[in-house]
């Protein structure tokens, strides 16, 4: 039976357009035909912008369709008398875990939606339990959510969804906000329900490890669905989906590209068993092998230095809590250092101490040799040179203009006006926003762009340090790209010293000279990338992990005892050994 | 970060356990007392019933000191003005202008304990009472109000959302301030107009930010179908036990014996 069923489906909504002064309407979904059937896992992807969200919401009666049918658990979605049947069993969960839930106490927040549909009170403690049991979380019912970590807030979000009794739930980007640990906590909890209590899923995601897990893609581009299929199917059309704007994941990208040269090898490989099962399978050459040198660590001058630094929250009151302890490290001078390490693991604690955000109980951090507040009249230089772009900095965005939102920073560190517009325009310009949008307001651009205005804030003072905290956090793949290259061009290009704190393992090993591995509030390693990567246990015991090619050469190594590196980073370099290894 | 809301105390007590509409009730009829209270008898059944309730609540006493410090202010400024001003009975001190009476004293010392009995009062049901329950309470309270268009589930929804965002908004707070200060901004020095106009990169974001959040919850809510009163249940209804009753009746007799010594003194 189709549990979702769509013929031509139009969403048209009306947008006030602040320059022309007229509404306007936009077509958010241009005529969609999809079913889904019950019990079905179906992951969508499409680029932001691409119309996932607004699909998501027809389907649970949010929004209501303009043109064309929907049929959900067989109601027609257009009559506003089925929406309360079909947002009872059309449950959804939304990206920010803080802005979906209501109440308090964990309990309650689960027993809103039963206690919303008219329950029996002892029918809703029933739910309520059920709930929390399929989702793990039972020991935290009498919890407040603000002290959960975002897995787990997500898991009562789910849960909060469960004790409706629904017959499909959709998520749309449930993990954008979450670390390795929460993601995999949330993605566990998803799969488990679809397999075991029969549930109809239909995740959006920008994640391609997580799609790959799904019955079925959908691929939407600019309100229309592009490409559909099963996960090898579509993650195999590497080039379409790159056409798009969208990844595949490595592995698959992988096999796909050996198929080229080694046709009989496959080009649908989704995991790392099965790219060794076919490896074993088509044969390799038991002599080959591959030496790649260690990249040599780097000896640059030391720009920033941390001695002994401690820093306690709630220092001497019941809510006492270490948040970084004895952190002892060195900066050089044009280095790249990713930052890795769990929620909660003091990275963001660390970098407030850089540029004299915050001051530390214990120790302190020197830049350039002095101590940075040891001139307290100098600590605006201080920030100045040690540029800090916080987690989702769109946030911070205030001003009318682009122009002036950029150049807060300069002026405030008193600048000429001359001098800060040769800055802004060349910050922008280095972002890629081009300078005839400078009179337009930073609150119409897309999220992407939003966000690189704000780098664009920092970069304006030109720092000799620049620290990003997960600056790719909840962008599409495209979006990710797009300031990944912004990043890597200003260390390359304009030497500035990078910290780039991230969840994204691939990107740090393509990217950075060196980790910081930061777990429980101490510096665990702090090595090359090819050192740090080399243990990957040891990085799964602390909620991390190593980038999927190291990953499977590692194990190339281990159980086919092939001599090969596992410093392999790259999609094409991996495929290259992998080809002659096969030859 | 821990901020914590109201200052309820966690421990479990009698006064604890009460229902929380019970409570208010309670409160409302106690301060009903403290007004009507006149005469040493009158004020000492009201110190009297203050003192047993703190016993019994096991809250520790310098907890409801500090509710005083907030008012500290105006208590002197009541002594001072009541004795200044009021001429009444024999004169005990005069200094060039200053008239000092037993009346005025005495006038200062009623309004003094007054002020205090309230204050300690009303601090007792927030210390003794979640939240959460207080908000439920009320709503529980107005319901009977709703039939002539007191809204009191919108009411009791709001001030419960208010609780739960306040937390996250304050802590949303202190990232855009650091975020702004990262950018050079500076919060504490500059005259007043200048420290007005540094609050807008904080506020806008702020603003937006809030914004956001409800528009968001406003649609997880939705999706989770909430409509208001409509056909709604609750998983834990507030429901009298006799300890309730009791607690009420025991007021209630105060505040009669109150009044009585008021009309008959």
């Amino acid at each position: 039976m189709n549990f979702v069923e769509s013929r031509n489906l139009q969403f048209k909504y009306i947008k006030y357009d602040d320059e022309t002064d007229e509404n306007i309407a936009v077509t958010a979904l241009k005529g969609v035909d999809i079913t889904i059937s019950k019990g079905e896992f179906v992951a969508v992807l499409g680029r932001n912008g691409s119309g996932k969200s607004t699909f998501a919401k027809l389907i649970n009666g949010l929004n209501i369709p303009t043109e064309g049918t929907l049929y959900v658990k067989g109601l027609d979605a257009s009559k506003e008398e089925n929406i309360w049947d079909i947002r009872q069993n059309v449950g959804m969960v939304f990206q920010n875990p803080d802005n979906q839930i209501i109440a308090t106490i964990v309990e309650e927040d689960v027993a809103f939606g039963p206690e919303n549909l008219g329950m029996e009170p002892n029918e809703i403690v029933k739910n309520v339990n059920m709930a929390l049991k399929a989702v793990s979380m039972e020991e935290f019912r009498d919890a407040a959510p603000a002290y959960l970590s975002g897995g787990q807030k997500q898991r009562v979000a789910i849960a909060g969804i469960l004790a409706m009794k629904p017959r499909c739930i959709i998520l749309d980007e449930p993990t954008a906000m979450l670390d390795p640990q929460g993601r995999k906590e949330v993605m566990e909890t998803v799969t488990m329900l679809n397999k075991e209590e029969g549930i109809t899923i239909i995740l959006i995601t920008h994640y391609m490890e997580e799609a790959a897990l799904a019955d079925r893609i959908i691929v939407m581009n600019e309100g229309k669905v592009a490409m559909e299929g099963t996960p090898r199917e579509i993650f195999s059309r590497v080039g379409e989906m790159k056409a798009l704007h969208l990844d595949v994941p490595q592995i698959t990208e992988l096999s796909s590209i050996i198929n080229g040269s080694v046709s009989k090898f496959p080009a649908d490989i989704l995991n790392i068993e099965e790219f060794i099962d076919a490896f074993k399978y088509y044969g390799y050459n038991k002599d080959f092998h591959y030496a790649k040198k260690s990249r040599e660590p780097k000896n640059n001058k030391p720009l920033l230095e941390v001695r002994d630094l401690t820093h306690i929250y709630g220092k001497e009151t019941a809510f006492e809590k270490v948040a970084v302890k004895n952190i002892r490290l060195t900066v050089g001078e044009g280095d790249f250092i990713g930052l890795i390490g769990h929620t909660g693991s003091g990275k963001s604690t660390l970098i407030q101490h850089f540029n004299a955000l915050v001051k530390a109980d214990e120790g302190s951090v020197y830049f350039k040799g002095k101590d940075i507040f040891e001139d307290k009249s100098k600590l605006k230089y201080i920030r100045q040179k040690i540029g800090l772009v916080f987690q989702y900095p769109e946030y911070q965005i205030f001003e009318t203009t682009i122009y002036d939102e950029v150049a807060y920073g300069p002026r405030n560190c008193g600048l000429s006006a001359e001098e800060t517009d040769i800055r802004v325009k060349e910050a922008l310009k280095f972002v890629g926003i081009d300078e005839s949008m400078c009179k337009k307001s930073p609150f119409d651009l897309s999220g992407g762009q939003k966000r690189r205005v704000a780098i664009a804030g920092i970069l304006a003072m030109r720092p000799e340090i620049l620290i990003l905290d997960e600056p790719m956090a909840g962008l599409d793949p495209y979006g990710r790209d797009e300031i990944l290259k912004n990043i890597r061009s200003m260390h390359d290009k304009l030497g500035i010293t990078v910290i780039l704190v991230s969840h994204s393992m691939e990107d740090i090993a393509a990217i950075a000279d060196k980790i910081l591995v930061m777990n429980k509030g101490s510096v665990a390693m702090y090595d090359t990338v090819d050192n740090v990567f080399r243990e990957p246990e040891r990085l799964t015991a602390m909620g991390l992990n190593a980038p999927q090619l190291t990953l499977l050469f590692k194990r190339l190594r281990d159980e086919l005892a092939m001599d090969v590196p596992v410093n392999v980073y790259d999609v094409n370099e991996a495929a290259e050994i992998l080809i002659s290894a096969m030859s | 970060m821990n901020i914590t809301l109201g200052q309820y105390y966690p421990v479990d007590s009698v006064i604890h356990r009460l229902d929380a509409r019970a409570k208010i009730l309670a409160t409302i009829i106690y301060i009903i007392a403290v007004f009507c209270a006149k005469g040493v008898a009158g004020y000492g059944i009201c110190i009297g019933f203050l003192a047993a309730v703190i016993i019994l609540c096991r809250v520790p006493f310098r907890l409801m000191l500090r509710s005083l410090k907030s008012i500290i202010f105006i208590i002197i400024f009541t002594v001072a003005l009541n004795m200044l001003f009021i001429k009444t009975g024999r004169e005990i001190f005069s200094l060039g202008f200053v008239h000092i009476t037993t009346g005025g004293i005495l006038t200062a010392i009623k309004l003094c304990a007054r002020l205090i009995l309230l204050i300690m009062g009303s601090s007792i049901l927030t210390l003794v009472t979640t939240p959460i329950a207080l908000t439920e309470g009320i709503e529980r309270l107005l319901r009977p109000f709703k039939k002539i268009g007191v809204p009191s589930h919108e009411i009791a929804m709001m001030m419960s959302i208010a609780l739960r965002f306040i937390p996250t908004l304050i802590e949303e707070l202190d990232k855009i301030k650091k975020a702004q200060t990262a950018r050079g901004a500076d919060f504490d020095t500059g005259g007043l107009v200048k420290k007005a106009r540094a609050m807008i990169p904080l506020l806008v974001p702020l603003f937006v930010s809030a914004f956001r959040r409800a528009d968001e919850l406003a649609m997880a809510m939705e999706a989770r179908c909430y409509r208001g009163d409509i056909n709604r249940t609750k998983m834990r209804e507030l429901v009298y036990c006799r300890r309730d009753i009791y607690a009420l009746s025991i007021v209630s007799t105060l505040m009669l014996c109150v009044i009585l010594l008021r009309i008959l003194l």
